[in-house]
């Protein structure tokens, strides 16, 4: 069996490795989610590396398009691409932006405006229900994203109709753009509001596989019909001291003595 | 013109089972037969745009051709970032029904007129923007789009324009419909004010002896720069009428177009004026008021060869 922590380990290696010096990046809000992605892509969805259009995949939509570096390097990291399309990212000429690209192979739906995501997700897993296939949609969202009202006519209306092949991620890791997301807009407690619009809603450890794993067998299980919603707790910035656990790592830049520095700490931890 | 639209998708959706129909709640007594035939590909939304757009766009990359409708602020305004970002970024296979184009919902005012949808849809990448001048042409509009696989944006009247065109109609895709030949001016008319275009030609013959050419343009994007240029050369005057603000309209097209081939002439924009309307009424009478009727369009044009 593939070991997830490690993989985790080289995805977020590759994203550092494709940091361009001086530039700003999402890096907090894209190392945040290397575990639910790593996750999702080594162990739990239907993908075809080689064929990424394939009918039989399911679909996963980074609705946090900010979080796009996570996304290309765990999509390479699967063989999606190759690593020399990844060491493109954010520089001029690529077909690798800031913000998610349907133009990379393995990217669904091109995001960066909030509020997006879930919408198609629902679209998507409308089509699938509809036609009586087994696809399951998968969108990730940001706590900060949640701001966004789109996303609550989208919660009413997966509820209602029961999209039970709907499953929503949220990244909380507690801070958005601008201050402490319990500073900005608070939403807590979270599951007490998307319980009662008929979702099913897990609290779990967005970097912990075992209990990713548990919550992704519970949601195999359910036969309840309803949609399902995790609130995976996550830390910003995970994985690399320089920026865990700091605010200012949403929107950071390091220069290029920097960048060596914390590659090389990080490669002391492989 | 509404009534006709939807009975050709209706028939449409018959034929084309991966085809479905989604409404911000609105629709009442028009779209129960399509809900009656289609349970599971008519959808109602509910008062929610943004997802409304969202859920369309999720089933087109699935591979679905999706219709949406709502009145046209509540359609393209609202929701217009999921249109540029979700639909037009990835091309996808939408018809955008939009109802009550300009002025037609009259006495419901300024929340329900559309007087700056074309305006913001033509920077969109991807868009096609058709623009019926009756329910004849938008039927045999809609059935070459059926085989068409990007956005597109009906702008569509209410229920009663009057018939202009005659079946049978040959639809050809961003070409312009010359309707009568005249040498002194051309006029360029969009949408539903085509027989008051009409009649303001017959009055200006009439009246001063002018001729005039008449072209209807009904795709405004891709727009036909040919017929723009080849029927404007040589005339002393160029008009452009559309129930729309004058702010990025068919007259800003035919301007832009014409200033960017080098064709000098004067170029009278008809169409509503950048304020507020603050007076009620029915479309019929805001035509009026606005000069947007044979007689407004008339004088405006009679004025402009004056000086």
């Amino acid at each position: 069996m593939i070991n997830l922590v490690t993989e985790a380990k080289v995805i977020r290696l590759m994203m550092l490795e494709a940091l361009v010096p001086d530039e700003s990046h999402h890096i907090g809000c894209s190392l945040s989610i290397v575990e639910i992605l790593t996750f999702l892509y080594f162990n739990h969805l239907n993908v075809y590396p080689h064929d990424p259009k394939n009918v039989r995949r399911d679909i996963f939509i980074l609705s946090k398009g900010h979080g796009s570096l996570a996304l290309y390097a765990t999509l390479c990291r699967r063989g999606f691409f190759s690593k020399k399309l990844l060491m493109t990212y954010d520089k001029n000429g690529s077909k690798l932006p800031e913000h998610a690209s349907s133009n990379v192979p393995g990217v669904e739906l091109s995001t960066g405006s909030l509020g997006h995501g879930l919408s198609v997700g629902i679209g998507l897993s409308t089509a699938f229900k509809n036609d009586n296939k087994n696809n399951k949609v998968f969108v990730l969202l940001s706590d900060g994203e949640l701001d966004e009202g789109s996303n609550w006519e989208a919660i009413m209306y997966a509820g209602y109709h029961h999209l039970d092949n709907l499953i929503a991620i949220v990244d909380k890791n507690d801070f958005q753009g601008y201050a402490a997301t319990s500073k900005v807009l608070d939403l807590s407690p979270l599951c007490k509001k998307i319980t009662p619009f008929q979702w099913n809603v897990y609290e779990t450890d967005g970097h912990d596989f075992l209990i990713l794993k548990k919550t992704f067998d519970q949601i195999n299980k359910s036969k309840n019909g309803r949609p399902h919603f995790i609130i995976a707790q996550t830390i910003k910035g995970r994985g690399v001291p320089y920026f865990e656990g700091k605010f200012e790592s949403h929107y950071k830049s390091v220069d290029k003595a920097t960048k060596q520095k914390i590659i090389g700490y990080f490669k002391t931890t492989l | 013109m509404r009534n006709g639209v939807i009975n050709e998708i209706h028939d449409y959706m018959k034929k084309n089972k991966q085809s479905y129909f989604l409404t911000g709640d609105l629709g009442y007594n028009l779209l129960e037969g399509i809900e009656k035939d289609f349970p599971d590909r008519f959808i109602n939304v509910g008062v929610a745009e943004q997802n409304m757009i969202g859920i369309a766009s999720g089933l087109a990359l699935s591979g679905k051709k999706v219709f949406v409708y709502s009145i046209i602020p509540f359609l393209i305004m609202r929701d217009y970032e999921q249109i540029r970002n979700d639909i037009c970024y990835h091309k996808l296979d939408i018809t955008l029904l939009g109802i009550g184009s300009g002025i037609s919902y009259g006495i419901l005012s300024n929340t329900h007129f559309a007087l700056e949808d074309v305006a913001i849809l033509r920077p969109l990448p991807n868009m096609v923007i058709f623009s019926p001048s009756d329910e004849i042409e938008a039927v045999h509009g809609i059935r070459y789009f059926n085989n068409h696989r990007q956005p597109l944006y009906i702008r569509i009247g209410l229920r009663s324009e009057p018939i202009i065109n005659k079946e049978p109609y040959d639809f050809l895709f961003s070409r312009g419909n010359i309707l009568q030949k005249g040498e002194d001016i051309v006029i360029f008319v969009t949408g539903t004010l085509m027989e008051e275009t009409i009649n303001a030609a017959v009055l200006l013959k009439k009246e001063i002896g002018t001729e005039s050419t008449i072209v209807n343009i009904h795709v405004l994007k891709p727009i036909d720069k040919d017929i723009i240029i080849k029927t404007s050369i040589n005339k002393k005057l160029v008009v452009t009428v559309e129930e729309h603000g004058l702010i990025g309209g068919l007259g800003a097209i035919v301007s832009e177009t014409l200033a960017q081939c080098g064709i000098r002439v004067k170029v009278l924009s008809i169409g509503i004026k950048d304020k507020l309307i603050k007076q009620t009424g029915t479309r019929v009478y805001l035509r009026k008021l606005l000069k947007l009727d044979y007689l407004g369009i008339y004088s405006q044009i009679w004025q402009a060869l004056r000086k």
